[in-house]
């Protein structure tokens, strides 16, 4: 406890003294009063937090619980649910086509994600850079991040098309062969990664250009008189200093492109021969088409692990240590 | 007098000669150039397949694979559109899009600025832990929850029902993040001589912080419902009555069911875009001027 000082103590005693005519508290009732205080603020802070810790408990805590009991779980759907030990576990690391799809998921985000931040981070230079036209400019970058993923399959279809798309044509006028991206065995994957990186470039340029929007312009200043060259200042100064918007980034853009689903339910059902099929898509099929619970919900269990696990190394890696 | 005023002048002319940016910085102009150049292209690529669309939404599907491509179709052909609003439920469809999209953005506004309240300014037993159960669930990825989520949803008998659709996108953890961090940045000062004047709690959060924090909560807002507006793989397992379904899985079943009608499926893409596009176009100033990826930042 501070004390209070001389001063403070005498403009006060008429005060206090009138206070103590009606309130005085012996240290119990003081403690009392303290923790019903206490007792109040809290209960005030939980409903504050009810409505989302009710969705969590629904649809978050309870699900992932229920997905790791049904690990060591068969049948639950027509017929009882049945323990089997670690048959499940020992059955999913056995199926080349699960290990198939957690490869091609994660090859999939390996060319993705790199490739949609370095053009979105170009694409935010420059907007930066320009002063004019900039909102148009930003409205239609962005329109391919408001189409689903499904319509921007849908789209890539006429884009690749061996006939007509815009791509075989150009390759045509070449004087190549027109290539069918998405019936080849080693395009169809790199071609879905591409139709994403179409997709999320406009949302990625918009969020580091936020970030670089953000940024202090004296250092900049302060660097340029200093003499660094514009390529210095993005490696020394942007770059470091964007690091909340990347560590935001690399854990955003992980979680989502390992959940890839959309375009390749669309477009290619896994094919040709399982080379565009995907960790949720096996997941998928394996719920609605062969019925098999406890092995769908091992490989989605494993998925949970594997994200949770990736996002903890970046946090570790990216996050500021300060 | 005199002098001064040139030497204004001159300064000034000098700041002209010099292109200058929002950065602050002055641009050469031979990178403002590259940089136009470099726009002009990813504009482009971002605008051509629609290109696409539009042209081929607007032909018979039997003229449809001419060599090479006419991109205005003579005569303008209508019976995509027609044929999606006699034969689909396709009004329904961008009903229960907007609808439940609407939904799930107001309602997660709501909570997440209240847990976000609750995160950044309250002190209570078991914060820390709480804070902590969230940040995890960040990483929880919905499609590898969809088994259980079918069960749950079952076991509730909210299958087919809005509700289905509503009711889990909710225990997305990211929002109360990015709501906390905006209300961290509130000086303290604001909300204790509220409360020295006995506002309540509740009183605080409706009358003095979400009015300051509102032009975060635009873009967390715009965010939400996106991410909504785009979801895909939840729908098409909660919903199986085509009037229940929303956009993005209702134009996935026009090519499955009905063998590839490009011009159909293409007057259905291009229609589906517009009502996100005007409710982006309201809001992209917004955008620029709130970085989200605060939320994570500590």
């Amino acid at each position: 406890m501070k004390r209070p000082s001389p001063e403070c103590v005498k403009r006060s005693t008429a005060y206090s003294r009138a206070n103590d005519l009606r309130l005085t508290l012996s240290p119990e009732q003081h403690r009392a009063l303290r923790k019903r205080y206490r007792r109040r603020k809290t209960l005030t802070a939980y409903a504050f937090l009810a409505p989302n810790l009710l969705a969590f408990l629904a649809f978050l805590l309870i699900p992932v619980v229920w997905l790791f009991i049904s690990t060591f779980r068969t049948g639950g759907v027509l017929n009882a649910a049945e323990f089997v030990g670690l048959d499940n576990w020992r059955e999913t690391f056995a199926d080349p086509l699960a290990t198939t799809s957690i490869r091609n998921t994660l090859i999939y985000s390996l060319m993705a994600i790199p490739a949609v931040f370095i053009i979105a981070m170009v694409l935010a230079l420059a907007l930066r850079t320009i002063s004019r036209g900039s909102a148009p400019i930003r409205v239609a970058l962005y329109l391919p991040t408001l189409q689903p993923a499904v319509v921007a399959a849908f789209i890539f279809v006429f884009v690749l098309h061996p006939d007509f798309g815009v791509i075989n044509y150009a390759i045509r006028a070449f004087g190549g062969d027109p290539i069918n991206f998405l019936g080849d065995t080693s395009l169809a994957l790199p071609t879905i990664a591409g139709i994403e990186v179409w997709r999320g470039t406009g949302f990625w340029t918009m969020m580091f250009l936020a970030g670089l929007t953000a940024l202090p312009s004296e250092l900049y200043q302060a660097a340029e008189i200093d003499g660094a060259g514009a390529i210095r200042r993005f490696w020394r100064l942007t770059l470091p200093l964007l690091r909340p918007t990347f560590y935001f980034a690399v854990i955003f853009a992980t979680i989502v492109n390992l959940q890839l689903f959309d375009s390749v339910f669309a477009l290619t059902d896994g094919g040709p021969v399982n080379s565009t099929i995907s960790v949720s898509l096996y997941i998928y099929r394996s719920l609605f088409l062969f019925g098999d619970i406890g092995f769908g919900a091992t490989l989605s269990f494993l998925l949970v692990v594997t994200v949770l696990l990736l996002t903890g190394l970046q946090t570790f890696l990216l996050r500021d240590r300060k | 007098m005199t002098a001064t005023s040139t030497s204004q002048d001159e300064t000034r002319q000098v700041l002209k000669s010099r292109h200058t940016t929002r950065s602050g910085l002055p641009q050469s102009r031979s990178t403002v150039a590259l940089s136009y150049v470099i726009l002009a292209i990813g504009v482009t690529i971002a605008l051509v397949p629609f290109l696409y669309v539009v042209s081929t939404s607007l032909k018979e599907t039997t003229s449809l694979f001419s060599y090479p491509p006419d991109w205005i179709p003579t005569p303008l052909y209508w019976g995509n559109f027609k044929s999606l609003f006699a034969d689909h439920p396709f009004v329904w469809w961008t009903f229960n899009t907007l609808f439940v999209a609407g939904a799930v953005t107001a309602l997660k506004l709501w909570f997440d600025t209240m847990a976000g309240y609750a995160l950044a300014k309250m002190e209570f037993t078991g914060r820390r832990g709480i804070a902590l159960l969230f940040l995890l669930s960040v990483a929880i990825p919905i499609s590898a929850l969809i088994i259980p989520l079918f069960f749950v949803v079952r076991y509730l008998g909210l299958l087919d029902t809005y509700w289905a659709l509503i009711l889990p996108p909710l225990a997305n953890p990211l929002g109360i993040f990015m709501a906390r961090s905006f209300i961290v940045a509130i000086p303290d000062n604001l909300e204790d001589s509220a409360r020295l004047d006995g506002a309540s709690e509740f009183t605080i959060y409706r009358t003095i912080v979400l009015p300051l924090i509102r032009p975060g909560l635009v873009v967390l807002g715009m965010f939400t419902f996106m991410l909504q507006y785009t979801s895909f793989i939840w729908p098409l397992i909660a919903v199986q009555d085509s009037k229940r379904q929303v956009l993005a899985v209702g134009i996935s079943g026009l090519q499955s069911a009905f063998l590839q009608d490009w011009g159909l499926l293409s007057a259905a893409m291009l229609l589906a875009a517009i009502p996100i596009t005007l409710v982006f176009l309201l809001v992209q100033k917004a955008f620029v001027v709130n970085d989200l990826s605060g939320a994570l930042k500590e």
